[in-house]
């Protein structure tokens, strides 16, 4: 049996969670290809024209997994902890997607964890039921899965890159070399989705090349639940979107890590980053004075305009550095 | 509107220029400490302990060479080791960056400037790497680094750099001497200077008496929109009411200006002292109609329009100071052969365009790949010479 995922969104977040859960489930799991302007122009054809670029993109993943798989995995997320949502898009988007294209058969549970955080037990006996697969060999699964997807967060928070973390995660890769340690005492954080920041193609390997600039990357997964949670619950005002409250606990935890600058990355025509943009400035500009910058992409974003501004940054970042040591 | 400003060293360059842009001597506004001769770039504490700078054997001074190609205009300087811009030329790039780099040098060398002055070259500009290839760059930076080095080279307390070019506009933030907040529109067209062009255009008025014009209305005219399509309709109609031209030109300029302020200045703090720079900084107009949204005194450096050169030049000094070696290629560039060639990459789907230079058939470096692929060129020629001055 051969199950599809899509390389976009909450493969980001969740990829070796749910790859080592089928694995255990003897099914095979298929991944597209990292996102290439192929991949991008799809997306953009068969998506609605108001979606964010991520959605796009992922429309673009569906469409090239197409029928070589037996299952598309598109899990309806609609929250992940209590009392607070993910982003309204993905609510829909298994509907969507089945309306915009032909598609194989869908494996789509419900993950709605806002009231209750065993109903994320349910989805999971759902998808296994779907497979085939019995308790036991469910719960096994489902145990192993999530010890895969800590580890994964820990190297992520130890300052693996993605691949690495992913790959270490699933113990297909245990002699990789540890990070070199960066050339110049900057440290920059690079706040932003996952699905945008470390996505090859709409990320602009801004990461990479930063630490090919020497530079310290710092991303929210640098950080512990443990430390947002912390430095979100003293805001004046709840949040309710989960990964939105991590951006935004990640830019107020830089304060404490000596962090000379922060890089917002936010796709153009998002509802919830457009808003967490201007808390970021207004709380952290209101404890200490950290250079920000926010990049907008959409399709049409050039990669030279991004990187003269990141450019311009780094050196703004580096004078105000060597002027005030 | 080809100008070059051939001024022997040191003779107070300003003279010269005001003839070519009006506007950029009556409107740099003198500061009080600042007592340095016009067109000389202050700087007087570090001239005395600069040994090359001895006014009298200017044949033996120092030059950096600066480049700012954008995709309007292509400006050279040639600055000496003391800040003073001993030479600058303005071009427009027309689409052909190449030609236009290659004939700002040879402008340049017609001065009779000797390739063994150059002891530094720095380039900027979105055609930044172009140029930097074709000269032999020992730094090739980003426009707004530029901007900002030099607007500090000019006024050392500078708080906020407002900049107008052909194509796009930025605002640099400084605080105690280091830029701490930046922001650049490319995508409008209601923010850069290409707004006003088109319109001056249409009213049939030579976008340098544009300036003048505006300071002799007294009730500018209202033009709305945030959009240059929008402000165009408007202005039409406004002139077929009848409005008298020098009232809708100040209307536009002040259209622009609100259009900047609301779009590429939106949420930043504008704290005097204020430079204004860029291919736009000339326009009086524009001048006024800042002053009076911001309600501050607005200063036009001298070489407003050549800022960006003038900060690659300043960077080049910066990076070969330890060194003493350039790779300047000698004014000689000017002549040579340069070819752009570009083919899709084939080797993924991005198919990425690769843009590759060549000088006299001889690859020099290409770029445009995602994956840094095609990144490394064949090992480039040596470092050209000892620049012992
Ligand atoms: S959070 Fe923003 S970027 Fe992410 S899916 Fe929603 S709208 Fe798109
Ligand atoms: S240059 Fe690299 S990323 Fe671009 S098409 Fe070729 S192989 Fe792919």
């Amino acid at each position: 049996m051969r199950i599809g995922i899509p390389r976009g969104l909450l493969y980001y977040e969740y990829f070796p969670l749910w790859k080592c859960f089928f694995e255990e489930l003897s099914a095979e799991v298929i991944v597209s290809g990292p996102t290439t302007k192929r991949i991008l122009d799809r997306g953009v054809q068969t998506a609605v024209d108001e979606a964010c670029l991520p959605v796009k993109v992922f429309y673009g993943h569906a469409a090239e997994l197409g029928d070589c798989v037996d299952f598309l995995f598109v899990p309806r997320v609609v929250s992940v902890e209590p009392r607070a949502y993910t982003c309204p898009k993905f609510l829909g988007l298994p509907d969507m997607l089945r309306a915009s294209m032909v598609l194989p058969r869908l494996l789509s549970p419900t993950v709605n964890m806002r009231r209750n955080r065993r109903q994320l037990l349910a989805a999971v006996r759902q998808v296994a039921a779907e497979l085939g697969a019995g308790p036991v060999k469910t719960w096994r699964a489902w145990r192993r899965a999530v010890a895969a997807y800590r580890r994964f967060k820990e190297f992520l928070r130890q300052g693996y890159g993605f691949e690495d973390a992913v790959s270490l995660a699933l113990g297909q890769n245990r002699h990789l070399a540890r990070q070199a340690p960066p050339a110049r005492d900057l440290t920059v954080a690079v706040l932003g989705h996952p699905y945008l920041v470390y996505d090859q193609l709409v990320g602009m390997n801004l990461i990479q090349r930063l630490r090919s600039e020497g530079v310290r990357v710092l991303t929210a997964d640098s950080f512990t639940p443990a430390e947002i949670e912390a430095k979100v619950r003293n805001l004046p005002k709840a949040l309710f979107w989960t990964y939105e409250k991590q951006v935004l606990g990640a830019a107020l935890a830089c304060l404490d890590r000596n962090v000379d600058g922060i890089i917002q990355y936010v796709s153009f025509g998002c509802g919830p980053d457009s808003m967490i943009g201007e808390l970021i400035q207004r709380w952290v500009r209101r404890k200490r004075d950290i250079p920000f910058t926010l990049l907008t992409v959409d399709e049409h974003t050039g990669q030279a305009g991004i990187l003269t501004r990141v450019e311009a940054f780094l050196d703004m970042v580096a004078r105000k550095k060597a002027r005030s040591a | 509107m080809v100008r070059e400003g051939g001024f022997p060293p040191g003779t107070g360059a300003m003279l010269g220029r005001t003839a070519l842009i009006p506007s950029s001597l009556s409107h740099y506004v003198k500061r009080p400490e600042r007592r340095s001769k016009p067109g000389s770039v202050h700087k007087d504490d570090k001239e005395k302990n600069s040994r090359d700078n001895e006014p009298g054997d200017a044949a033996m001074r120092k030059l950096y060479l600066g480049v700012d190609v954008g995709s309007v205009s292509t400006n050279l300087v040639l600055m000496d080791g003391s800040g003073t811009v001993v030479a600058d030329v303005y071009l427009l790039t027309r689409g052909r960056p190449i030609q236009a780099i290659q004939e700002g040098i040879r402008l340049l060398a017609a001065q009779g400037w000797d390739d063994a002055q150059v002891a530094g070259a720095g380039t900027t500009g979105s055609g930044r790497l172009l140029a930097g290839v074709i000269v032999g760059a020992d730094v090739i930076k980003n426009e707004i680094t530029a901007h900002a080095v030099a607007a500090l080279e000019m006024v050392p307390d500078v708080r906020t750099v407002l900049e107008i070019g052909g194509q796009d506009s930025k605002i640099i933030i400084i605080r105690d001497g280091v830029v701490v907040d930046f922001a650049m529109n490319t995508v409008c067209a209601a923010g850069t200077g290409s707004f006003l062009d088109r319109q001056a255009a249409r009213l049939n008025i030579p976008i340098e008496e544009f300036g003048a014009l505006a300071l002799k209305s007294n009730s500018p005219v209202r033009i709305a929109g945030r959009c240059a399509v929008f402000a165009e309709s408007d202005m039409i109609h406004k002139q077929q009411v009848g409005y008298p031209v020098e009232d809708i030109v100040r209307g536009l300029c002040e259209a622009l200006v609100r259009n900047y302020l609301n779009n590429v200045a939106k949420g930043k703090e504008i704290l005097p002292p204020v430079v204004f720079q860029g291919g736009v900084a000339c326009n009086v107009g524009m001048k006024r109609a800042f002053e009076e949204a911001l309600g501050v005194e607005v200063m036009v450096p001298p070489y407003a329009t050549v800022m960006g050169a003038i900060g690659a030049a300043i960077l080049a000094k910066e990076a070969t100071g330890a060194t003493g070696r350039t790779r300047f290629r000698g004014f000689q560039v000017a002549s040579v052969r340069y070819d752009t060639e570009s083919f899709e990459c084939e080797h993924c789907p991005n198919g990425c365009e690769i843009v590759c230079i060549k000088m006299e058939g001889q690859l020099l470096a290409r770029w445009g790949s995602r994956c840094g692929r095609w990144d490394t060129v064949p090992e480039e020629q040596p470092v050209r010479r000892e620049a012992s001055g």
